[in-house]
């Protein structure tokens, strides 16, 4: 029997955006509400999926083993000569969705209890926030290109209007930035789109597809075509799969993000109010990993493995190059933003080495890293909603001050830095024996890549450790002098309560990883032999 | 094949070993009640007994190996194990026997301390890792402890972290392991990546399945994993530093926790390591005692001396290692562990007492400076007793264990020489000159702390120094007692009877004996250390000393060999200047590439918007404006007067015509 639970899953913040719009504002309380119950339900949903997914159901390329699977025909276009024009509403689970969905509806709610005291024409942010939800929930399960594309470019506008009105001085400049550089990515994607539809044929119709499952099957290209295999095109003097490879892998690298396209991120987050650098860092990040596995990887296993020394080099400058600009950072936020740059970049030295250990690793970092990085976006918030300031000179000794948030911010920490007993500790540590482990199973990369990347476990010491030390330790002192000290109050209820289930996650995960790995197993299994046997 | 069955041993073991951790938890919960420490003391009370039934039932047994299923990755599973075998057991009773007295003199030590509470919950976590480490049957979980048991540390000593010096220091001594963590690491990854494994136990069979190049990488990345740990020059910066923590903290770090972890990871996976490994391990350890011994010398403070005097014995015990004899450098371990936990316990009654004085007569001084101290023998006896039996365990005088694992190791270290060429033979040599220099400081430091006369009162007539109170005097003594012979041997001048060396000894691990150098070595050490005790006597106690401070040495020795300084302007600054390089990079470079193509964007924009509004618009305009011109034109024609439309309409008629003539013709 189908329930519909993901496409239930998907759709149920838009009834929020429905019920939001319709009550007037004078009730304006009650919309946080609606989303925190919205929240809830997804999470009950997506964690009732995450138990019933059967961790057989490895999917990637076969359309059987996808879970919570509907498809139905959306639109269908006689177009003469073209052929008959066929986009379905094709949305399923495997190993590689599932962890996100969860991860996806458990980030929301967090942003929404974060955005608890939001003042700003709530009305329209909830609405936002809804239609963020549904095109995240979106992309994660979308199985048709033309679809995933849509929910993709969907993401955007909210968080465009999020960052931009609701968002700190330079708000405009940062939102302006985040949808420019992003759309630069997604545009010539939508040419490889393009590319792929005409060179794919459905073999049950006999038309042109925008289905990823047929684009993954190299019999259903049409001999000759663009993106065949077998025709070995060229454009612009290399390899059009290559190329197609590079572009989509380009345009979803922008969102992990690696060096040196990152840069909008930190000023993205530095702007964005907290509960959107919360879910930025949390989810969409994750978008980019997710992309380049389930779209470049399964689409263009081939290209993959040709440029896999190079996604192992960008993941290891990212891991590097991320850690060092974060210890030189002076604001709190900016720090944090940058470390995200390293720990996104394990991820992509995980998925590049193309071995059991490092993909898994590398998926279960990006897990990882969605709550923890949520959590240290959180805490950075708490400091600034109490003095507006995240300066780290302008605090010292506020372990004396903030005992609980010093106790919460310790934990984040070290958490983040790969303390064993948390998630972030398993996956940096497959990463790293997966892509040491690459030479000896299929040779794609070079030992000194692991070892570099392991400098980025050295660093996310130093900086984390070095600014507990400068924020915390010590004898208080701050820049605001006693008034500070008397708006710095401890941890609220409201913020425990939200720090404790992220850290707890973490915790869970980190002693018993196989929460995670039993359902994402089978996935990465056949994403590698897929991409192995090229 | 590992056991499935849970026995009573075992469950002792893992009892031993889980005790702690449910005292963390439950101190952790309990929060500022769990002040007095009675939670954590009595976990690691039945800590020790467990401890100590599971010693008894599996010494000199076979092993016992138990795993569950712990996760899979792929199809790769991975395990939770324990591994109890003589060298876990050892060290498992170590553990809590060393642990269990430090808990005891940290209630009185620590008493009134406002943040208690967090000290017994670290000490707890600090000794499950610890025992964790010692059980744990593969290399992931060993890993895991190993940092555990470095965070734990981290904690304790930044446990007073409103004092800079102290979060600096544990800044300092987490990221010095980070490095080490990153060899372990790859030693790990390079051991996953040719035996499909990380049980200890299939390393240690098969260690010749990593091809040659990677076994000696491997060997030097495990052991680098053990430099830092085990405080080995160059990466022993840390521990000096550590000295920040609490004294009980030290006591137990210098003992049987932490810096034990990398002697005892070596001894674990002993087989992995070839000739170039073993002969670099004794190397490092070789300098690490003579330079740790040679700072030791100069310092002031009596709690770096006794750092670097732990730096220089953990040099002693690599030796044993690099040698080949593990089990000596396990004994080694042991019988320092005793002594050593005993110094610092001492130490800590002395500060306790000094810190007492400096706030009752209001004195400004350092309360760890040992030129502030003198002729404390007669102020506290006991503690004087106590730590006259730790010196001379150090300095390996007859009838303490110091003495039987010492001369076995210095011994041990002469027979594997003479099988070697070239500088190896002289590391004995060098050896035999460290125990001199360490009779000579620890010496030193019993002169000026317990000889002569108190400084302080040529400051002030009437102060009193009182003994320490017996809540800290009867761990001392205790320790004092397990420091002695009895413990380890019946023979109290000969190491071949130690059981503990016997019940460890296996096959890979033998020297060919040479007989007369067991009777020569101790009375030779045991004579120098009589000789630059004689010496010692004469310069601190009786006053002559007849060298000058100041020379080129004598500096190098105090300023630990610039070691610091060399980091800082080395490692740390550059570090730090490339970061921020690399920061003006991202910000003008990166960065500025975006924010250069967004004004080139416009750039381009406000030129088309020009055009667009000069040339295309423009024309439109033209066009306009030449339509509306020529309407002016034509407008003047239509004033309604008569004669002027005759005139044009004769003008016009007047042109076709003569357009028609000039055709025609």
């Amino acid at each position: 029997m189908n329930l519909h639970l993901l496409t239930l899953l998907i759709f149920l913040p838009l009834a929020a955006v429905l019920l939001i719009a319709f009550i007037p504002a004078a009730k304006k309380n009650t919309y946080r509400y609606i989303a925190l119950f919205t929240g809830f339900l997804q999470l009950i949903l997506s964690g009732g999926m995450y138990y019933l997914f059967h961790p057989k159901g490895a999917g990637v390329t076969d359309a059987r083993l996808y879970q919570f699977v509907d498809h139905i025909p959306w639109i269908r276009l006689d177009m003469g000569s073209l052929g008959q024009l066929e986009i379905d509403y094709f949305v399923g689970v495997d190993g590689l969705s599932m962890p996100f969905l969860f991860l996806t509806s458990l980030i929301m709610l967090i942003a929404v209890g974060a955005s608890w005291n939001i003042q700003k024409s709530t009305k329209g942010y909830f609405i936002l926030l809804m239609i963020l939800n549904m095109a995240v929930m979106g992309v994660f399960a979308a199985l048709d290109f033309f679809l995933f594309y849509i929910f993709y470019e969907l993401m955007l506008l909210p968080l465009y209007f999020l960052i931009g009105i609701w968002g700190g001085a330079r708000r405009e400049y940062a939102a302006m930035k985040f949808f420019l550089y992003t759309l630069f990515g997604s545009v010539f994607m939508l040419l490889i789109i393009v590319g792929l539809y005409f060179s794919v044929t459905n073999p049950e119709t006999g038309a042109h597809t925008f289905n990823m499952l047929h684009m993954m099957n190299p019999a259903n290209y049409t001999p000759g075509s663009v993106f065949s295999a077998a025709a070995n095109h060229e454009l612009l003097g290399i390899s059009a799969r290559l190329l197609g490879f590079i572009v989509l892998f380009v345009a979803f690298a922008i969102k992990v993000p690696i060096v040196p396209l990152h840069t909008w991120l930190p000023d993205a987050h530095v702007e964005a109010p907290t509960p959107i650098s919360i879910i930025l860092a949390g989810i969409l990040l994750k978008v980019g990993g997710y992309g380049i596995l389930r779209i470049c990887f399964s689409i263009f296993p081939d290209a993959a493995q040709q440029s896999a020394w190079w996604l192992g080099l960008i993941g290891v400058v990212s891991i590097v190059y991320g850690a060092l600009v974060a210890l030189a950072q002076r604001d709190l936020k900016r720090m944090i933003a940058y470390s995200s740059v390293s720990h996104m970049g394990f991820v992509l030295l995980g998925i590049a080495s193309f071995t059991t250990e490092g993909t898994a690793g590398a998926v279960f970092q990006m897990i990882s890293h969605g709550f923890l990085s949520a959590a240290l976006f959180f805490l950075v918030g708490m400091l600034y909603d109490r003095v507006h300031d995240r300066h780290i000179y302008h605090f010292r000794g506020l372990a004396s001050i903030m005992p609980r948030f010093t106790v919460f911010v310790a934990i984040t920490f070290f958490a983040s830095l790969g303390l064993p007993g948390f998630s972030a500790f398993i996956g940096e540590v497959f990463v790293i024996i997966g892509a040491f482990n690459a030479e000896s199973v299929n040779g794609i990369l070079p030992r000194w890549m692991a070892i570099a990347g392991s400098l980025g476990i050295l660093l996310s010491a130093a900086y984390f450790l070095w600014t507990l030390q400068r924020m915390f330790f010590g004898q208080p002192r701050l820049k605001g002098g006693e008034e500070w000290s008397k708006m710095l109050v401890d941890a609220s209820p409201r913020e425990t309560f939200i720090m404790v289930p992220m850290l707890g996650l973490a915790l869970t995960l980190g002693i018993y990883p196989a929460l995670a790995f039993d359902k994402i197993n089978a996935s990465v299994l056949a994403l590698v032999e897929l991409v192995g046997n090229n | 094949m590992p056991t499935t069955a849970l026995t009573y041993p075992l469950l002792a073991a893992l009892s031993a070993v889980l005790l702690p951790f449910a005292g963390f938890l439950l101190s952790a919960a309990l929060g500022k009640r769990a002040g007095n420490g009675a939670v954590a003391t009595s976990a690691i009370l039945l800590s020790l007994l467990a401890a100590c039934y599971a010693f008894a039932q599996i010494w000199n047994q076979p092993p016992i190996h138990i795993q569950w299923h712990w996760f899979t990755i792929g199809e790769q599973a991975f395990h939770v194990g324990v591994l109890l075998d003589n060298m876990a057991v050892m060290m498992l009773v170590l553990v809590s026997l060393i642990a269990l007295p430090v808990h005891i003199y940290s209630a009185a030590y620590m008493k009134g301390d406002p943040g208690i509470h967090r000290y017994w919950t670290y000490l707890s976590l600090f000794c499950f890792a610890m025992l964790g480490l010692v059980v744990a049957d593969n290399l992931l979980l060993m890993y895991i402890c190993w940092e555990l048991v470095g965070f734990a540390s981290y904690l304790l000593i930044g446990f007073w972290f409103t004092k800079d010096a102290a979060v600096q220091a544990n800044k300092k001594a987490f990221i010095v392991n980070r490095i080490g963590d990153i060899g372990f690491l790859i030693g790990m990854a390079l051991t996953y990546s040719h035996l499909g494994t990380l049980d200890t136990k299939a390393l240690i069979e098969a260690p010749e399945t990593l091809p040659a190049p990677w076994l000696t990488v491997a060997g030097l990345a495990f052991f680098l994993g053990a430099m830092a740990k085990s405080a080995q020059f160059p990466l022993h910066v840390w521990l000096p530093d550590a000295m920040e923590g609490p004294t009980s903290v030290s006591s137990l770090i210098h003992a049987a926790t932490m810096v034990a972890a990398g002697v005892f990871l070596l001894a674990r996976i002993f087989p992995v390591f070839d000739a170039t490994v073993l002969l670099v391990i004794a190397t490092i350890g070789t300098v690490t005692a003579f330079a740790a011994a040679y700072f030791a010398l100069t310092q002031y403070d009596i709690k770096n001396i006794l750092a670097f005097s732990t730096i220089s014995q953990l040099g002693f015990m690599m030796v044993g290692i690099g040698i080949g004899m593990y089990p000596v450098a396990l004994f080694h371990l042991a019988t320092h562990a005793f002594f050593k936990c005993l110094l610092f316990l001492c130490a800590g009654a002395i500060i306790h007492e000094m810190q007492h004085a400096k706030e009752t007569y209001g004195l400004d001084m350092d309360p760890q400076d040992i030129r502030n101290m003198g002729g404390l023998r007669k102020h506290m006896p006991l503690t004087f007793t106590a730590m006259l039996i730790a010196s001379l365990a150090l300095a390996g005088f007859p009838f303490t264990g110091g003495y039987l694992s010492k001369d076995a190791l210095i011994v041990h270290t002469f027979e594997w020489a003479a099988l070697q060429s070239g500088a190896a033979k002289l590391i004995p040599y060098v050896l035999v000159a460290v125990s001199m220099l360490t009779s000579f400081y620890i010496l030193r430091l019993l002169a000026k702390v317990f000889f002569g006369s108190l400084s302080i009162r040529s400051v002030k007539k009437d102060i009193r120094i009182h003994e320490a109170p017996m809540r800290m005097l009867g761990p001392m003594l205790f320790l004092a007692g397990c420091s002695l012979f009895p413990l380890f041997s019946v023979n109290p001048l000969n190491d071949s009877y130690v059981w503990l060396m016997q019940g460890l000894t296996s096959p890979v691990s033998t020297l060919p004996p040479l007989r007369l150098l067991h009777l020569a070595i101790p009375v030779l050490t045991t004579g120098v250390t009589c000789i630059v005790a004689g010496v010692a006597w004469q310069w601190y106690v009786n006053g002559k000393y007849p060298l000058k401070g100041g020379g080129l040495f004598y500096r190098l020795s105090e300023h630990q060999g610039y070691l610091d300084a060399l980091y800082g302007a080395a490692v740390v600054r550059p570090v730090v200047r490339l970061s921020q390089l690399l920061l003006w990079v991202d910000h003008y470079v990166v960065d500025g590439m975006v924010n250069g193509l967004s004004a080139l964007g416009r750039s381009f924009a406000a030129v088309a918007a020009w055009l667009d509004q000069r040339l295309v618009d423009g024309f439109v305009r033209l066009i306009g404006k030449i339509a509306w011109g020529l309407g002016n034109v034509f407008r003047r024609l239509q004033n309604g007067r008569l004669q002027h439309y005759f005139a044009t309409l004769f003008f016009i008629i007047l042109v076709i015509l003569l357009y028609h003539i000039v055709v025609l013709l």
